[in-house]
């Protein structure tokens, strides 16, 4: 229950309330937490950096786009492929469309974005902060009379969380595609006829919750990536860690809020 | 290329909410979530699972959707189904709804069907008429009691099929028996006949029938005498006179008949008694043996008189008598024979 303090040549010892990785937890959720509040405050307080919000969406979004279409038209095609003989069991092939819409704009479109989002926008983020706070550049921008916390924080998690909405309807955009090619190619199905089908089981409750996905996701992306930046320490030791537990509590966090959302918002009809 | 990023991410989020209204659009007009609509109400005894949201058929046709699904009284169900505007001419009041499927295992629909002129259009917050539509429950329900009379059935089947593989009864004998199914031939044979027979009696019953229906039309002609007699009166009397004199005729006859079985009762009764001279000769033995020897006497003394006769007629005195007479006859004789 009791360790020394960080300074060896102390001799008081600190007292932890229960021992030192769980009194270390709570204060890094209390520090997560104080880390979240500041921005909301520096969020509705003006300069605003538009210009800086600008880039980071063009790094975060304009940037990731590639990568999630590729990923998301490959996960349509395959998703389909492979859902084809378990329906076909059950002469239930002309169910494919409506199969794959629900899985890819309801679950899929979202959560695959945002893990790839969450390893390429969470890792950069975690990296470049993390090296700009151990080569000492925010204290200086502080020392500069810039806010390095709006500067910098603001303007990446703003802009994550905006661009992940894009992001998931270019990404369930492509996944339909790759499924109505893949539908078409096997079942002759017609573009008109395929997005009937597909539009059939969708509500617009369903598009909606996608988007609210994607806006948590954005914005747990933004905050873990600039809060494990922008709290790194050690050296160039500090900004790799930063950047992997960016990746790691990000989507860890996804998951987390996946499960939340979806209990939560299928009670609402 | 800095400057242009705040051209291209407005390009990509334009695109993205491009993306995000072409698809509310294109549900919205599937769900026909932006055409104008009004409010039918029906009342389930039970749904089968309707949820909100389930689409509203008619004539195959999706015209709505279900808005609400309420408890209404103890246990029925009241559902709200929002119908679009256009439909609305289409929809009388004596139509019904049922609660239908997207096939056999697929969500579940409101049909609206039936209705006709005959009754003015529905309008807003009006009641339809409901039909219970058998459940998938229900149809296998059903289709487990025809499995079960399908086992039962071929249960039986095996069972008559085993007696008659083993012989027994009537069609077993008749699969296994090659003289029975010999005999059998000759009776369908026979009976062949018979109807050939039948036939053939129908024919000519067919033909009486012609003749009778011919005599009835001989009889029907004016000229014909039994048409005369039922229509002439005069002659009617005289048959009914004749007849009359017959049957007075026929109890005269009765009478004497009764007399004559008197006078025979008479004459049996006076036979049998042995004092009247009839009945001793009938009845007494020893009178009829004397009456047998006298007969006797009477045959033996006829012929001692015949052969005094023939001694006669050859006396010399009698002769001449004879031989003249005969001469008579002879040439009488031949006269005869030349006329």
């Amino acid at each position: 229950m009791e360790t020394t303090s960080k300074n060896p040549n102390s001799t008081t010892k600190k007292k932890y309330l229960i021992s030192k990785s769980i009194d270390s937890f709570f204060e890094d959720l209390y520090e997560l937490y104080t880390f979240i509040i500041r921005f909301f405050k520096e969020s509705f307080s003006a300069p605003v950096e538009w210009k800086e919000i600008v880039n980071q969406c063009y790094a975060i979004g304009y940037k990731t786009l590639l990568l999630v279409s590729v990923t998301g038209f490959i996960t349509g095609t395959v998703f389909t492929k492979q859902s084809r003989p378990s329906l076909s069991a059950f002469g239930a092939a002309s169910w494919l469309p409506s199969l794959v819409s629900i899985a890819i704009i309801k679950t899929m479109a979202p959560l695959i974005t945002a893990l790839i989002a969450a390893g390429k926008v969470g890792s950069n983020i975690g990296a470049e902060l993390g090296s700009m706070k151990v080569t000492e550049q925010i204290d200086a921008m502080e020392v500069s009379a810039t806010n390095p916390f709006k500067f910098l924080v603001v303007s990446r998690i703003l802009a994550s969380t905006f661009m992940m909405p894009v992001l998931v309807l270019y990404t369930g955009l492509v996944g339909m595609m790759g499924a109505y090619l893949n539908v078409h190619a096997n079942e002759a199905t017609s573009f008109i006829s395929f997005f009937i089908s597909a539009f059939k089981t969708i509500e617009f409750k369903d598009i909606f919750t996608s988007l609210f996905k994607a806006i948590c996701y954005g914005f747990t992306i933004g905050v873990a990536g600039c809060y494990q930046g922008y709290n790194a320490e050690n050296g160039t030791q500090g900004v790799g860690r930063a950047a992997n537990l960016a990746v790691v509590f990000s989507m860890f966090l996804i998951f987390v809020e996946e499960l939340l959302i979806v209990q939560v918002l299928n009670n609402f009809k | 290329m800095k400057n242009n990023r705040p051209v291209i991410v407005g390009i990509f989020i334009v695109l993205g909410l491009a993306i995000l209204i072409t698809t509310i659009f294109t549900l919205g007009g599937q769900k026909k979530a932006f055409v104008k609509s009004f409010a039918l109400n029906t009342i389930f005894n039970d749904v089968s699972g309707l949820v909100v949201g389930a689409n509203v058929l008619f004539s195959g046709v999706k015209i709505g959707t279900v808005k609400k699904i309420e408890f209404y009284g103890d246990s029925q169900v009241k559902v709200s189904m929002s119908i679009e505007n256009d439909a609305e001419s289409h929809i009388h009041k004596n139509a019904f709804a049922k609660i239908g499927s997207d096939g056999l295992i697929g969500n579940k629909t409101v049909v609206i069907y039936g209705g006709n002129k005959t009754q003015p259009q529905v309008v807003k917050n009006d009641f339809l008429k409901i039909e219970n539509e058998l459940s998938t429950e229900d149809m296998l329900a059903t289709l487990q009691q025809n499995n079960k009379n399908l086992v039962d059935i071929t249960t039986s089947f095996k069972s008559i099929s085993k007696k008659i593989d083993a012989g027994d009864g009537i069609l077993g004998k008749l699969v296994n028996d090659p003289g029975l199914g010999t005999k059998l031939a000759n009776t369908i044979t026979n009976l062949q006949s018979t109807v050939d027979n039948f036939k053939s009696a129908s024919l000519s019953g067919k033909t009486v029938m012609g003749d009778f229906e011919r005599l009835s039309g001989n009889f029907k002609n004016p000229t014909n005498s039994i048409n005369r007699i039922a229509n002439d009166s005069i002659a009617y009397n005289k048959i009914v006179g004749t007849v009359t004199q017959l049957q007075n005729a026929s109890a005269s006859l009765n009478k004497f008949t009764v007399n004559l079985r008197s006078v025979s009762e008479r004459l049996n009764e006076k036979l049998n008694k042995k004092d009247a001279p009839l009945g001793l000769m009938l009845n007494d033995s020893a009178t009829a043996n004397s009456l047998k020897s006298m007969i006797k006497n009477l045959q033996s003394s006829s012929s001692k008189l015949n052969d005094d006769l023939e001694a006669v007629q050859h006396n010399f005195l009698l002769k001449g008598f004879f031989k003249k007479r005969a001469k008579e006859q002879e040439k009488a004789k031949e006269t005869i024979i030349q006329q």
